[in-house]
């Protein structure tokens, strides 16, 4: 029971960061229609930056923070200027394989960043300290994390709701054409939607290289986050948000109760069976769009 | 047939074996003998490490002879092939380890093993296509690796199994370089005739119309659950083959050679060769190995210009400009060399006339 507790309560802190990756992965899906598997990479390029600002540059925290989200948001629009835009209206093979090389080509970049290494912040920019509430001892750079991740969540739900540009995003999710015949600019959606997300991974890139130091290894949270995407249904922010948190509790739980049992990374493989079932039983998830398809 | 296009001018089939040849012309035939007889003399020219290259492309093409199959004719996205190509590789060297079986009965079950588990993994495919259906495959390849790599008992885990090459046959001694390339070679050519044919079946152009638009398919009575597991459960068995004979190649097989990476490799080199096409496929192993060679040669220049280990420099040059090659061919070139190729033929066809 104790364990269980624990494992819900720390499993919840690393699954506000999942959360907030697989929002990223939607938000460029709602708006695209292209899956953009490159965000795992993202992550490892937005850590780096972050290392290079605090480490190597010698940067204030909140100078480096600030540059990293601009580097961000830069690659984001690159990334939609140079290759996504002249893929549009192209099969969806093209975006898929598109997406995963520079998955694979941000990795690159990675390691020319890092030289191959694992680098550490040496000291971590954010509170070591941990919480004793009762049995539970909880680390106080989890429960930043957590709200942190909160916090960009809300900041970009207020953004969709309440501005304008958020308005036409959300136009923009419905239909391209109604969008462009109401005379909005959907290219520049479009890279919006990228700079925001890629914005966003380096935000998670950044914490994530503060918990589990800087390097390459970081991508496998992003393709967790892929589960979850897909478990809380392509189209939905509130079901990234919950199938982020339950992934993050589960990958918990598999410490505590399968991984004893079993061999090698089960924390790894577990998300990914939980997508194959959801893909057998529930394949749009738990709140994605079922399309109907005519001829 | 699709392949009258290309040809000459006043070239009509008088009778059903006439319209039946994959070689129509006798140019063609030369051709196809001078293209056969210049493999066969391939491994004369070059040393060892010439021919290790041609055998690990032979494999290769049989494997993404597979791919094509799956993606390039059914249109089921797979990012998982090198697993499945992992698997072939791993049957053999497990029934060698554990049973003491021969290659040669290894062989069939190297493909078959792969078959029966891509058919496991596309069952999902009865529901779900395009994008759910490439996560399924990923899932695929994450559940398929963790296995291998576990389950110590049998696969020995990270450390990877000892393999041997098939014992002699007819006083052919395989465990010469150039005598295993020449049963690679014709294993190939036999696969390559396999996927030819299956192209042209019942079965192939099902496979098609489940690609081009699967209601439709289904409205002209195709039963599309039926023809997609079919499709991976071909593909994989393909793969199959393709990993024992690669792995019995080097005489040793590890999970780490097949990461997520080979396996968009796999389909981003698919898209180099050119889509829906048998010459594609074998185009695009030829590309992704030759950049291999490429890449190892590069290695020290890399390494001068990026600093760092050696290992990462040439990780971090295969990771850039592999994916770089592939992202321009689908920005300039989405149909890949094949296309290109047709091109080249076609103009030649019509030499004088522009179209």
């Amino acid at each position: 029971m104790e364990e269980t507790l624990k494992a819900i309560v720390l499993g919840s802190c690393n699954g506000g960061i999942y959360s907030l990756l697989a929002v990223s992965y939607v938000v460029i899906y709602k708006s695209t229609r292209v899956f953009p598997f490159s965000q795992a990479a993202v992550l490892i390029v937005g850590a780096y930056i972050m290392w290079f600002c605090l480490i190597a540059w010698q940067l204030p925290i909140w100078l480096g923070f600030i540059i990293t989200c601009l580097a961000g948001a830069l690659l984001g629009m690159i990334i939609e200027r140079a290759f996504m835009r002249r893929l549009v209206g192209q099969p969806i093979l093209a975006s898929i394989v598109v997406t995963l090389c520079l998955m694979l080509l941000l990795r690159g970049v990675g390691i020319i960043l890092g030289k191959g290494n694992i680098q550490g912040f040496g000291e971590s920019f954010l509170p070591v300290g941990a919480w004793q509430i009762g049995f539970l001892h909880i680390p106080e750079i989890q429960v930043i994390g957590f709200i942190l991740c909160t916090g960009l969540i809300a900041a970009l739900m207020l953004f969709y709701e309440k501005t304008r540009a958020g308005l036409a995003m959300r136009i923009v999710h419905e239909d391209h054409v109604m969008a462009q015949s109401l005379g909005l600019n959907v290219r520049l959606v479009f890279q919006y939607s990228w700079a925001i997300s890629c914005v966003i991974a380096s935000v998670v890139g950044m914490l994530l290289g503060n918990i589990q130091g800087v390097g390459l290894a970081l991508d496998a949270n992003g393709l967790v986050a892929i589960a979850a995407v897909l478990v809380g249904g392509l189209e939905s922010f509130a079901g990234a948000i919950i199938a982020g948190l339950a992934i993050g509790i589960l990958q918990m739980l598999t410490i505590s109760y399968i991984a004893p049992l079993l061999p090698g990374e089960t924390t790894m493989v577990v998300p990914f069976i939980l997508l194959l079932l959801f893909l057998f039983l529930k394949p749009y998830g738990l709140f994605g769009l079922t399309r109907i398809e005519r001829l | 047939m699709s392949i009258n296009i290309d040809r000459p001018c006043g070239t009509f089939d008088r009778n059903y074996f006439q319209t039946q040849e994959i070689f129509r012309t006798p140019l063609r035939k030369a051709l196809l003998a001078v293209l056969v007889a210049g493999l066969f003399l391939l491994p004369f020219l070059t040393d060892d490490y010439g021919i290790s290259i041609l055998t690990i492309i032979c494999a290769f093409s049989i494997g993404m002879l597979g791919l094509q199959i799956i993606t390039g004719y059914c249109g089921q996205i797979s990012i998982g092939h090198a697993a499945f190509m992992g698997i072939g590789m791993y049957t053999v060297g497990i029934l060698q380890r554990h049973f003491g079986l021969s290659f040669w009965a290894c062989l069939p079950l190297a493909g078959l093993v792969p078959m029966l588990i891509g058919m496991l993994f596309g069952l999902p495919a009865l529901r779900i296509k395009g994008l759910y259906l490439a996560f399924a495959t990923l899932a695929a390849h994450f559940v398929i690796v963790y296995v291998i790599s576990n389950w110590r008992s049998v696969t020995n885990g990270t450390d990877g199994i000892w393999m041997k090459r098939p014992g002699p046959l007819w006083g052919i001694n395989f465990a010469a370089d150039r005598n295993y390339f020449f049963l690679v070679l014709i294993i190939t050519i036999l696969m390559v005739y396999l996927a030819t044919n299956l192209t042209r079946t019942k079965l192939g152009r099902a496979l098609v119309a489940v690609r081009d638009n699967d209601i439709a398919a289904e409205v002209m009575g195709i039963n599309i659950a039926h023809t997609k597991i079919l499709a991976f459960g071909i593909g994989c068995f393909f793969a199959g083959i393709a990993g024992a004979l690669g792995g019995a190649y080097y005489e040793y097989v590890n999970i780490e050679w097949f990461g997520l990476d080979d396996s968009i490799w796999f389909l981003g080199f698919l898209v180099v060769g050119g889509f829906g096409s048998i010459f594609g496929a074998i185009a695009g192993a030829t590309v992704w190995k030759i950049m291999d060679e490429f890449s190892t040669v590069v290695t020290p220049l890399a390494e001068t210009f990026l600093g760092g280990a050696a290992f990462y420099a040439s990780a971090a040059f295969s990771l850039v400009f592999y994916s770089l090659i592939i992202i321009i061919f689908l920005v300039f070139e989405p149909r890949g060399i094949a296309h290109r190729w047709q091109m080249i033929k076609r103009s030649y066809r019509l030499h004088p006339f522009p179209y």
